[in-house]
């Protein structure tokens, strides 16, 4: 009856992975199969009766499947699942756990922009934008998606090795009444209280405070 | 099976800064190790689920007379705590704490503090005391006690900004913590005074 | 707090969430939305849905987990300290019930008795971050 045989070993570790919600199906191959294994997957929207198969990731050997478009609207929740198919073979379909794009993504730190003056350095920090459909399609930065995000801000004087910490909730910051001629290293992490979430560090970026003119 | 064993006396509650301990006489049977289990009612229980009593298995027939119980005793609620020996062959009627436990009732110490003068920046470190703690933190210009600043400091895993002072000028620091959880605040730490630079940076 | 009602579903929602097979009903979200709901009947809405969590949905998920159970009452307790302090606002009659949010909780009420009890209080339970990531956009 050209139904497919289905004891082919089932694709494993079936999840997503999601940075500023762009949302990434991911998994391994069945246990033991080599090369040749295609997949398939549909996902759905929890509440939601019908599971919906994405066209772009049917019959595909690699072993990820973007659903970023598909799951964008974070006031809803996911479920996706995976089907792999070898030889007239088949596996089940196999599910990810219910996947909530606001509380299961990760954010990247803010990107950090410096400048200074003979006694201040002045940073501007800016937050991740959430992913979007397309390069020229509508920006909206994770500041709108969490309200209560603050940033906390680390300066290191490289000369004096100490380090600095700051909380704030706007995204500028002017440290006034520094050394001349001396080099600081910023990096900054940005932390939402409500759901709970916080990225790493960014990477250190660092700058001199211009040299006393009058010395 | 009858209850031959005395039950635990003495039971009460030792908690701060919202760490919550049990602790309980102990009850000696010789030639035999007594050991004793904790349960814990919340007024949910009492109110909603038929007054029943959950079981905290960290402190499951333990010899220890004293149990943490601070992960479970999560809300601001009254809960009721009890204990019973046991001996394997021989067990103890449950010996319930006098009243109940509230949390909001928990002893706050002023925060461990330590106040720095770098050139002209004025800075504090304090210690971490979980994730349920803020530090409102008051500074002011010596002298100028009427014109004091605060700060909220929630994240304390290094050395606060705390602002900037004018050269040569002492400025002051004390500390409280404060828990939202249950809305109540510990007393304020000793002040301590620095000296900003141009002037000898002094502990007064 | 809220927080610690968060942090306590956060250990227990992959647990929970898995021992609840029906991927085509929601009880808080369809056919629906909470987000859809006016700011004028958040008030109502929250008031309901705590009474509908102590009154229905705790007591009947009992597991045989004793490390879900305790974080199970963590939540209800939370849930009944948040409650208290609801009431006074209930009490002070700042908490109207519009014609929308009452039709909202009827439907709420009939997606959870369209199973068996402990179902749909497993299926509630795990639909708490639903409510806790509306209360917190809205608030």
């Amino acid at each position: 009856s050209g139904e497919l045989y289905c004891s082919l070993p089932n694709p494993r570790n079936v999840h997503f992975e999601s940075i500023n919600m762009k949302n990434v199906l991911h998994w391994s191959a069945p246990e033991g199969t080599g090369e040749g294994v295609l997949y398939k997957v549909k996902y759905s929207v929890y509440g939601v009766g019908k599971w919906i198969r994405k066209p772009e990731c049917r019959n595909i050997n690699r072993t990820w499947c973007d659903l970023s478009n598909e799951t964008a609207d974070y006031e809803e929740q996911y479920y996706a699942s995976v089907k792999a198919f070898l030889n007239g073979m088949c596996s089940d379909w196999m599910e990810t756990a219910r996947f909530n794009p606001l509380t299961d993504t990760k954010i990247d730190p803010p990107v950090v922009n410096l400048s200074s003056t003979e006694k201040s350095i002045s940073i501007i920090l800016t937050a991740p934008e959430k992913w979007k459909r397309s390069p020229d399609g509508e920006s909206v930065s994770l500041l709108q998606v969490y309200p209560g995000l603050q940033y906390n801000v680390s300066v290191l004087n490289k000369k004096t090795k100490k380090r600095w910490f700051f909380s704030i909730s706007n995204n500028t910051l002017v440290v006034p009444w520094l050394e001349p001629g001396t080099a600081y290293c910023v990096s900054a992490q940005i932390h939402v209280t409500t759901p709970l979430l916080h990225s790493g560090f960014s990477k250190e970026y660092c700058i001199a405070t211009l040299k006393d003119k009058t010395a | 099976e009858d209850a031959l064993l005395p039950s635990p006396q003495n039971i009460s509650i030792l908690s701060t800064n919202m760490r919550h301990f049990l602790t309980w006489s102990p009850v000696t049977i010789q030639g035999e190790t007594v050991r004793y289990s904790v349960e814990f009612q919340g007024e949910y229980e009492r109110e909603y689920a038929n007054e029943s009593w959950i079981p905290i298995c960290e402190c499951s027939l333990i010899t220890a007379t004293v149990c943490n119980i601070t992960e479970d005793i999560s809300a601001t609620v009254a809960y009721n705590l009890r204990v019973r020996a046991d001996t394997g062959a021989r067990r103890s009627q449950w010996g319930t704490l006098k009243g109940f436990f509230n949390r909001i009732t928990t002893s706050l110490t002023p925060p461990p503090m330590k106040v720095i003068a770098d050139g002209y920046h004025l800075l504090v470190e304090l210690k971490d005391m979980g994730p349920a703690f803020q530090f409102c933190v008051l500074y002011w210009k010596k002298g100028q006690e009427s014109r004091m600043h605060w700060k909220m400091v929630k994240d304390v895993s290094s050395t606060v900004h705390l602002d900037t002072m004018e050269a040569g000028h002492d400025y002051c620091v004390k500390a409280q913590t404060y828990v939202e959880t249950i809305n109540r605040s510990s007393s304020f730490s000793q002040t301590q005074c620095v000296r900003a630079q141009g002037g000898r940076s002094l502990r007064l | 707090s809220v927080t610690e009602i968060r942090s306590g579903f956060t250990a227990i929602k992959a647990n929970i969430q898995a021992r609840d097979p029906i991927r085509t009903l929601s009880i808080l979200s369809h056919p629906q939305s909470l987000h859809k709901v006016k700011s004028s009947d958040r008030c109502c809405i929250i008031h309901n849905l705590f009474n509908f969590y102590m009154d229905k949905v705790f007591k009947h998920c009992q597991t045989e987990d004793s490390y879900i159970n305790r974080k199970i009452s963590s939540i209800a307790n939370s849930f009944l300290s948040i409650k208290k302090k609801l009431e006074q606002c209930h009490n002070q009659n700042k908490c109207l019930c519009g014609q929308e949010s009452t039709e909202k909780f009827k439907q709420i009420l009939a997606n959870y008795e369209g199973l068996n009890i402990t179902s749909a209080a497993i299926k509630s339970l795990g639909e708490l971050d639903i409510l806790l990531d509306w209360m917190e956009k809205s608030r």
